[in-house]
């Protein structure tokens, strides 16, 4: 009886107990996540489960960001852009020693790991919230809110959408809403000039540059690549043929002339020919990598080669905040009169200069040059 | 019945088998003319025989590229993969005495996509074109697995029941060290290897198609010197020994040639598997059971089977590359199907 009455009064201290941790509703921050979620945090987050966009948290937080980081989902940081990783932590060691909770591409995502981080807020990439589905409900149930963003939908609105909703959770609306004038400006800025330029839609070839010369590699349809080429006012070659991504006929690429050749490129750990692009890759490696596709067997008469624009450019280059650099650099590939004045190599570096704590030190664009 | 009639029936038997393999080689001829003739870029039919006439030093480089550099390895490759396959398909089911044996059955398939995938992923610290390692790669893990069934064949003799168990183990013990490298691999490169599984004849160059023919210069004379023995084993294995077949040995010489045929054909194009289970039974409904036959057949209905294929996707898909894998496994089903409905239909009756 005695010990009854005990175990009453215990849960009944314990009720009491959560409900006076539930916060007040006046200091409360609700945002909307790019999901449509209304997610409510008590103040701005100061413990932050990271799945991804990196760099993009970095940006918008500004100074000290990573010290209110306590979990991060590590391999689609340090596995896909690994030079990139090794760049941001040398420079904040830090990051190194995050928890981590694991890849939902490896079916690692543990969600045990993501709670015992006693996060006050999970910032998940929209494909991570689809991928976790019901393990989603299990981490707001364990008192973890959960906010989704999403850059790779490569819309202007999501990216402003996202770029406002990190700005909101953490508390840096400032920063936020600066960054996502200044993306929708340069976007605009290039469609508009786009619109303006005469001389029509040139014919584009795009291809990822993984497996080298020997081997044609996949070609994007639709999203990704074919959404730069799109709105730098290009016609790409791939279009109606691949479905999102996916290789072209080799023959299918000779008759199509096309008149602009992409090869992407990036930190690729073992592509031994594979065009090698990104953080602390030399220009000399790259264009070595390079020099090999328009040895292509039909290539040397491809208008493209003949003229000159075969580029590389950064794979990792869309799906961020400064991804615009990539859309301006094509953009005045393909209109160059239009865009005289506008130097995206320079752009790049301004924003890294200006919004992140390291310099963007590497290959991210460049041409071949025709050769004599 | 006389002994005049006999002959007589076993002298129409010879001409019809003669007929049905001139047939067959005619067959192929026109299918290979219109896999060369077919493309995305749509020349004319008399377009493409004129750049396939100028030679690889054309005048027209893009149209001699096209045709020498593009259509003609595909094709080419297309005929010898198919004719490997078929061959070997036909002597795996010979020797295992299964109807359900293919090149792929003792486990060969799960090693060349274990070895493809180890180089995809780890090669770049070798100092081997980066082409060429995956085909190194898978051949060298086909013929390690076609090692480990023979070792198990020497030690307790090469029955069908050894073959299939050590095969089975074999099979199992590369698929999960395949799924492992998957397992590890980021997306990137898992892709990349799923879609060398796939199997793509897009990777033929005229090094795969030298190096394969060389395989099969080197592997059919041996397989032609045993057709009356291995026409005696189908009868079954005490028949044939009756008959004096030496068939231990007989079968651990055969499962060599069947691991380099399919490693060959593996290494350069990836996994298309069916051709090795479809092409030995279309083969055997047509010619019978004589090897003399049955095993040139084989080999012409695999490659008719693979080209015909080849033509499809092209047709089907004329910009993108659609996965020679997938479709001659598709169309390769009715096939199938109808051959079984037909057997059953005889046996019925």
């Amino acid at each position: 009886m005695n010990r009854l009455t005990a175990a009453l009064a215990a849960m009944l201290t314990l009720g009491c107990a959560l409900l006076a941790v539930v916060p007040s509703a006046e200091a409360e921050i609700v945002v909307t996540d790019v999901e449509g979620r209304r997610v409510t945090l008590a103040a701005p987050a100061q413990r932050v489960l990271l799945g991804f966009y990196y760099e993009d948290f970095l940006a918008i937080v500004g100074p000290g960001a990573m010290d209110r980081v306590v979990a991060i989902s590590r391999a689609p940081w340090k596995d896909w852009r690994p030079m990139q990783y090794r760049a941001y932590a040398a420079a904040i060691p830090r990051i190194e020693a995050l928890a981590d909770v694991g890849s939902l591409d490896a079916g690692s995502f543990a969600v045990e790991a993501a709670v015992a981080a006693r996060p006050d807020v999970a910032i998940l990439a929209a494909w991570q919230f689809k991928g976790l589905g019901p393990a989603v409900a299990t981490l707001e149930a364990a008192g973890v809110p959960v906010v989704v963003v999403d850059y790779n939908a490569q819309t202007v609105e999501r990216h402003v959408a996202s770029t406002l909703v990190i700005g909101k959770v953490m508390g840096a609306e400032a920063r936020a809403e600066r960054l996502a004038a200044a993306y929708r400006a340069a976007v605009e800025d290039t469609t508009a000039r786009v619109e303006r330029a005469d001389g029509g839609r040139p014919r584009v070839y795009v291809e990822l540059g993984q497996k080298g010369p020997a081997e044609y590699g996949n070609s994007y349809g639709n999203g990704m690549w074919a959404g730069v080429i799109a709105l730098a006012g290009g016609d790409n070659i791939a279009a109606g043929q691949v479905a999102s991504w996916g290789p072209l006929s080799p023959e299918y690429v000779l008759a199509s002339q096309p008149e602009v050749v992409l090869i992407t490129g990036s930190e690729w750990l073992n592509a031994p020919d594979g065009v090698l692009m990104g953080f602390g890759i030399e220009q000399g490696l790259t264009r070595e990598r390079l020099a090999g596709y328009p040895g292509r067997p039909g290539w040397q008469d491809l208008p493209a080669v003949a003229g000159g624009q075969v580029h590389a450019l950064y794979h990792g280059g869309t799906r961020t905040l400064y991804d615009y650099v990539y859309l301006r650099y094509l953009a005045k590939v393909l209109h160059p009169a239009a865009f005289a004045d506008v130097d995206p190599a320079a752009e790049l570096k301004a924003y890294y200069a200006r919004n992140l704590p390291i310099a963007a030190e590497g290959t991210f664009m460049l041409r071949l040059a025709a050769r004599p | 019945m006389t002994t005049a009639a006999l002959l007589g029936g076993y002298r129409r038997d010879e001409r019809r088998r003669a007929i049905l393999l001139a047939a067959a080689c005619l067959l192929l001829a026109g299918i290979c003319a219109v896999d060369l003739a077919t493309g995305p870029s749509a020349m004319p039919l008399a377009e493409a025989l004129r750049a396939l006439a100028a030679g690889p030093e054309g005048a027209d480089r893009t149209l001699a590229a096209i045709l020498w550099q593009i259509r003609l390895p595909t094709t080419l490759m297309g005929v010898l993969v198919g004719a490997s396959l078929g061959v070997a398909g036909l002597q795996m089911q010979t020797i295992l005495d299964n109807p359900l044996a293919s090149p792929f059955t003792l486990g060969f398939s799960a090693a060349a996509g274990f070895g493809a995938a180890l180089a995809i992923m780890f090669g770049a610290a070798l100092p081997v074109a980066g082409w060429l390692l995956a085909p190194a790669a898978a051949f060298v893990t086909t013929l390690a697995a076609a090692g480990l069934v023979y070792i198990v064949a020497r030690l307790r003799g090469s029955g069908p029941e050894v073959l299939v168990l050590g095969g089975i183990a074999v099979l199992f013990l590369f698929q999960a060290l395949q799924l492992l490298l998957q397992y590890m691999a980021s997306p990137e490169v898992l892709q990349q290897i799923v879609f060398w599984l796939f199997g793509s004849l897009l990777k033929a160059n005229w090094t795969s198609i030298a190096v394969l023919a060389a395989i099969m210069a080197a592997v059919l004379p041996v397989l032609a010197r045993d057709v009356w023995q291995l026409t005696a084993l189908r009868l079954g294995e005490a028949h044939a020994r009756s008959l004096g077949v030496a068939v231990t040995g007989l079968r651990r010489r055969v499962l060599l040639c069947v691991a380099l045929l399919t490693a060959g054909a593996v290494a350069f194009v990836g996994t298309i598997g069916f051709v090795g289970l479809a092409a030995p039974h279309a083969a055997r409904a047509l010619a019978g059971e004589d090897q003399r036959v049955l095993m040139p057949l084989a080999a012409l209905v695999g490659a008719i089977m693979l080209v015909g294929a080849s033509v499809l996707a092209k047709t089907l898909s004329p910009g993108a590359v659609l996965p020679v894998g997938i479709v001659t496994a598709i169309i390769g089903v009715p096939m199938l199907f109808a051959l079984v409905l037909r057997r059953g239909a005889g046996e019925r009756s």
